[in-house]
């Protein structure tokens, strides 16, 4: 059998592990409802076959919101069907996927913009009305230069 | 082990008021300025926490960690080694977020890597740790030969072990990168003409952390780089001064074909029915089942595959003394005689293996250890005679 098909038999195995981590989420929501204590499930620590990502994925299906982000490499955010629960993919060198969790919270930390994101942005803001020129959007990638990261 | 060297940072943990020397600017200052923002900073923190198998929920710490740090200052020193693991860890890509680590820190000295050379090349190395007293890293790939006086390796006039003790003398902590220097490697290897020894046989005063592999695995270094950073603390660490979180579980307990393992379905040479088919290589030399690392997790070029998945097994390159384990191609059950022999026997049943394996495979470290201590050990006089 040639390696790539016996890696496509591999691949291809379901091993029951995404009703696993779907039971899991289960927990983590009953919690983040009841508490509002936040949680994750970090997926690429698990042997999930291929085949068991996209049952998974299957399983808590697509809600309402989805983004795309440009963060050294690209990233993707989607809540799933179920509120609350969301799927975070995150891709490094070669589109591979570096980074995957499901996020069960509100909303996830890396869509927020932060306070002090927000204070240099006013003050820039301010900055191009005050010089009456055009506002000056940064360029994709660009942060705010005035603040340091916390 | 990890308790006796775990240790918090103590310049590094001094309040940003007071500070040592002239205050320098924070990592996410610095990266701000560059145009990398907050959002990748929590992204990388999330690969982060990902490959150090933390909590997902640990990444704002480790972003907070990250963005307060200042850029660390490292001196990379490379004695008896082949530039496999510099290979390792600088694999040229696409700048990615798995590369922002290289932004992190300072590279004030390392041989192949930097443009000076001779004496302004040593003359790096001495400012940097004028500069950094107590607070750089030392990174050392290589073994170190103490026979006939160090002889057998030398750089600006110096022994290795020499250019050792003067550069780590005022560090904050050094990190073994490779089998060589972890654990001696293939210069230590049997019958170690050069007395090779690994760091920690040297170095005992300093917390030190072995990175095993030849080379290791890329993310391992990189990642424990970021820990250092993010915590300013050692990570926990096995009885071989490896973290845990790369080093913590067997290859074999992580390996795709471990489910043919179990069922007593095994490859007998290359290329027959059994490796067409995928089943475990246990019996054509594979050392996955002694061997520690986290190949079969976070794989190799980029998490493509890891030597298993392409077809061969584990070498146990990670591990103490694997150059002399027995063969490569020798499965375990006969390289080291009779702890192991009865292991191959219980192989074929396929249920009774995992637990004679596993005997085996703690008879088998234990026998590794006792070698690797033997051969890192220099020949007294009466021996030489």
């Amino acid at each position: 059998m040639p390696r790539d098909a016996r890696a496509t038999c591999l691949d291809a195995t379901v091993t029951g592990m995404a009703l696993s981590v779907l039971a899991e989420v289960g927990r983590l929501l009953e919690a983040l409802a009841a508490s509002g204590q936040p949680g994750a499930i970090d997926l690429r620590s698990l042997p999930l076959t291929d085949a068991d990502r996209e049952q998974l994925e299957e399983l808590l299906g697509r809600g309402e919101v989805q983004a795309e982000l440009e963060l050294t490499g690209r990233s993707e955010v989607w809540e799933t069907a179920y509120p609350g629960a969301w799927w975070i993919r995150h891709r490094g060198a070669g589109d591979r996927i570096a980074a995957e969790e499901i996020a069960v919270c509100s909303v996830p930390d890396i869509l927020l913009a932060h306070p002090d994101d927000i204070r240099a942005a006013a003050r820039r803001l301010q900055h191009d009305l005050t010089t009456q020129q055009a506002p000056s959007a940064p360029e994709a990638g660009a942060t705010n230069v005035e603040t340091p990261h916390v | 082990m990890s308790d006796k060297k775990a240790a918090t940072r103590g310049p590094l943990t001094t309040p940003p008021s007071t500070p040592v020397r002239t205050p320098v600017q924070t990592l996410g200052e610095a990266l701000a300025e560059r145009g990398v923002s907050r959002r990748s900073f929590l992204k990388f923190a999330s690969y982060t926490a990902s490959i150090l198998a933390l909590p997902p929920t640990a990444a704002t710490a480790i972003a907070q960690g990250l963005a307060n740090a200042r850029r660390q200052s490292v001196i990379w020193l490379s004695f008896q080694e082949c530039t496999g693991c510099t290979e390792s860890i600088t694999r040229a890509r696409t700048p990615s977020i798995e590369d922002l680590i290289f932004d992190f820190i300072s590279l004030d000295y390392h041989h192949t890597l930097q443009n000076a050379s001779g004496h302004a090349a040593e003359e790096a190395r001495m400012a940097a740790m004028e500069e950094n007293a107590g607070e750089y890293i030392v990174i050392v790939d290589g073994s170190v030969p103490l026979k006939d006086d160090g002889i057998y390796s030398t750089i600006a006039g110096i022994t290795n072990l020499q250019m050792l003790e003067e550069t780590v003398k005022d560090a904050f902590a050094v990190i073994s990168v490779g089998s060589c220097a972890a654990f001696g490697g293939i210069p230590g290897a049997n019958p170690n003409p050069t007395g090779a020894v690994p760091i920690s046989d040297i170095i005992t005063d300093k917390p030190v952390i072995n990175i095993s592999g030849c080379p290791p695995i890329p993310e391992a270094m990189t990642g424990t780089i970021a820990y250092l950073l993010s915590f300013a603390a050692i990570p926990e660490l096995d009885h071989l001064g490896r973290p845990k979180a790369f080093f913590g579980e067997a290859i074999h307990d992580r390996c795709y074909r471990r489910p043919f393992y179990e069922r007593g379905l095994f490859a007998k040479s290359f290329d027959d029915e059994g490796a067409r088919q995928g089943w475990c290589l246990f019996e054509v030399g594979c050392k996955g089942p002694v061997t520690y690392n986290a190949c079969a997790t976070l794989k190799w070029n980029g998490g493509v595959s890891f030597p298993i998945q392409s077809g061969h097994g584990c070498l146990g390159c990670s591990e103490p003394g694997f150059w002399d384990l027995g063969g490569f191609y020798k499965p375990l059950s006969t390289a080291k005689g009779d702890p192991l022999k009865w292991a191959g026997g219980a192989a074929v049943v396929g249920a009774a293996v995992g637990a004679a394996s596993a005997y085996a495979a703690r008879n088998l470290r234990k026998k590794s250890l006792k070698a690797a201590a033997a051969a890192a050990t220099p020949p007294t006089a009466e021996e030489k005679e």
